[in-house]
């Protein structure tokens, strides 16, 4: 793999990472991310494959086409999120975490069956609107960048409050007036669009799409991203998702061990640093010694 | 996961076996077929059920003990290892039979159960850590106990065969409906168990001792009950139930590798929310009618088959999230 394709694959971890922190904000815990990761990968490979006015004139598939399928993909996406989450986001802790599984992998079995799906097989060719791996370096970057903007907005807008205020204690923050149902969902909502834009990226970047994408594997491993990384500030799911993304490549050199040592970082990681690698006060220690000449 | 008919006569009498007519035979091999898996899925509940009912977490190295438990069966009885792995083609120089060796691979497992509950599971009880912490890292258990299975014996799936049980007729017929032995096994040594398992808790002191724990674990400490080896022991028993049933299905179907166990665990969840957390009769309950729901589902959406453990997941925790015969889900101020 070369260089480039691993930074795309690790900006798709750092993504998937936040759309996993995005309900832990509000003490949600869904593991349904590689759901909606899904659902937008299919967005864009059936775009893209049975709808030839998409595929312009030949020299590659448009840029353009590739952002009406952002543009569809979102709004499914938060549709979907829309009418299952007012119903799942009832549930709390581990209720909640076990129906998202299970969502995601109703989702798996039906798209394993379903005929438009491809079935077990998937669909190949998707077309690619970069030439190499660079392009998609840079389009996953940007929405990487678009998004940690947007997550250290909220953290000083009156959503992003609201939500650190349910994760805190969600009985005090509704009895301060916070619509917390209607926050978690909100949350939630943004999340199934993230998962799903990356979604969208990653079909085209992989060329085919099929069932196995998304699956409890998936789950776990976004999940690990951002208990690795922490959740308490944006930060630490980007360097969770970049670092665990990464860590199988770096591995390599050890073989057959590496699946193994994976799960070592996974068992250990939540015994020495329960609360990820990244906390708003390491945070604020460090810029207070970058600060100091 | 489970074939619908595995018949080892001639091809006529396997047609007329694997495809009976419509009607009352039918209905009883799905009764049969679904009593027998719903029984295996009991046993595994069970093992999820007894650490979340004293821990309140759910151990997701459950599914992996299970894979252990049918690789050690398989070892056991003399099974040689594949081609692939570090241990290719190595065999264990005994070849037991498959009473002891089943029961053996339960007590591996339980081993395998305390070593989890030591390193997965206890440096965060003694830091009062919030149940996510738990699920991380028993997953993180888990991937290593998986791969490190695979990396011993390689990805092939391997299955005990049926001479094993070679004393045995294959199976009795009964109407037309075929009675495999092993069906008849798996519900046997699951109805003992779980009949063992009952007497146990209800009847004796370390049983009490045990739902007291599970109970209030402060109030139970007060009371001289030393709740980290109650605790211990809950992981113990629920590593011996996953490993006898992973050797069970290993003579019933096959071990489909590795990862095999982590699918199980996945629909044992299932399972574990329909009867209710925690609750004991909940987790066979639940076994017994995730299997019949399995065994409902026609042989044309037979790939629909995976999915049943989890739409019946999804709707029940959306009507009952306590389950049937679980306790209503408190919510503490």
């Amino acid at each position: 793999m070369s260089d480039l394709s691993l930074l795309v694959q690790m900006g798709f971890g750092a993504l998937l990472a936040l759309s996993v922190y995005l309900p832990l904000r509000c003490g949600q815990l869904s593991l349904a991310t590689p759901g909606f990761y899904v659902i937008g990968g299919y967005v864009a490979a059936l775009l893209s494959t049975r709808w030839p006015a998409l595929s312009g004139d030949g020299a590659g598939y448009p840029l353009t086409s590739l952002a009406l399928e952002l543009v569809v993909a979102a709004p499914v996406a938060a549709a979907v999120a829309l009418v299952l989450g007012r119903p799942v986001l009832q549930l709390r802790g581990i209720y909640l975490a076990i129906a998202t599984i299970a969502l995601v992998e109703i989702l798996r079995v039906l798209n394993l069956n379903l005929a438009w799906s491809g079935g077990a097989v998937g669909i190949f060719g998707i077309p690619q609107p970069f030439a190499g791996p660079g392009g998609y370096a840079l389009a996953t970057w940007v929405l990487l960048a678009l998004v940690c903007w947007l997550c250290a907005r909220l953290e000083a807008m009156r959503l992003g409050r609201a939500m650190a205020a349910i994760r805190d204690d969600e009985l005090a923050a509704r009895c301060m007036g916070i619509p917390s149902a209607d926050v978690k969902l909100t949350a939630f909502v943004i999340s199934a669009v993230i998962a799903a834009l990356t979604g969208v990226l990653a079909a085209h970047f992989l060329n085919t799409w099929n069932a196995r994408q998304g699956g409890f594997d998936a789950s776990i491993t976004t999940l690990a991203f951002v208990v690795f990384g922490g959740s308490r500030i944006w930060l630490g799911p980007v360097l969770g998702g970049l670092v665990i993304t990464a860590l199988p490549e770096l591995l390599r050199p050890v073989g057959d061990l590496r699946l193994i040592l994976f799960g070592l970082v996974i068992l250990l990681g939540p015994i020495l640093f329960p609360q990820g690698l990244i906390t708003p006060e390491r945070l604020a220690r460090l810029q207070q010694t970058l600060r100091r000449p | 996961m489970w074939p619908r008919c595995r018949c080892s006569q001639t091809a006529a009498a396997a047609v007329s076996c694997c495809f009976p007519e419509p009607g009352v035979v039918h209905l009883l091999q799905i009764l049969i077929n679904g009593l027998a898996s719903g029984a295996v899925y009991a046993l595994f509940a069970l093992g999820y059920t007894l650490v979340f009912s004293v821990l309140g977490v759910i151990n997701f190295a459950h599914g992996a003990i299970f894979t252990i438990g049918g690789y050690l069966t398989y070892l056991l009885i003399g099974g040689a290892v594949g081609a692939n792995g570090l241990l290719a083609s190595w065999q264990l120089p005994v070849s037991l039979p498959f009473w002891l060796a089943l029961a053996l691979a339960g007590a591996g497992s339980a081993l395998v159960g305390l070593g989890v509950e030591a390193v997965a599971f206890r440096p965060l009880r003694q830091r009062n850590a919030e149940p996510l912490l738990y699920l991380i890292s028993s997953l993180g258990a888990g991937v290593v106990l998986v791969n490190l299975v695979q990396l011993l014996m390689g990805a092939e799936s391997y299955s005990i065969p049926a001479s094993t049980l070679a004393a045995l007729p294959s199976a009795l017929a009964q109407g037309g409906a075929q009675i495999r032995t092993v069906q008849v096994l798996l519900l046997l040594v699951a109805t003992l168990l779980v009949a063992l398992l009952t007497l146990w808790l209800e009847g004796s002191r370390g049983g009490k001792a045990l739902q007291a724990v599970a109970e209030d674990p402060v109030t139970a400490r007060l009371l001289g009950i030393d709740s980290g080896a109650m605790i211990r022991l809950a992981f113990a028993l629920s590593g011996f139930l996953a490993g006898v049933a992973g050797g069970l299905v290993g003579l019933s179907v096959s071990i489909a590798g590795p990862y095999f166990g982590i699918g199980y665990g996945l629909k044992g969840l299932g399972v574990l929310v329909l009867g209710g957390l925690g609750s004991v009769p909940g987790a066979v309950l639940g076994g017994l009618i995730m299997g019949l729901a399995e065994a409902l589902v026609p042989a044309e959406l037979s790939g629909y088959k995976d999915g049943v453990a989890f739409a019946i997941l999804f709707l029940v925790l959306l009507l009952r999230p306590q389950g049937l015969l679980g306790k209503p889900v408190a919510s503490r101020v």
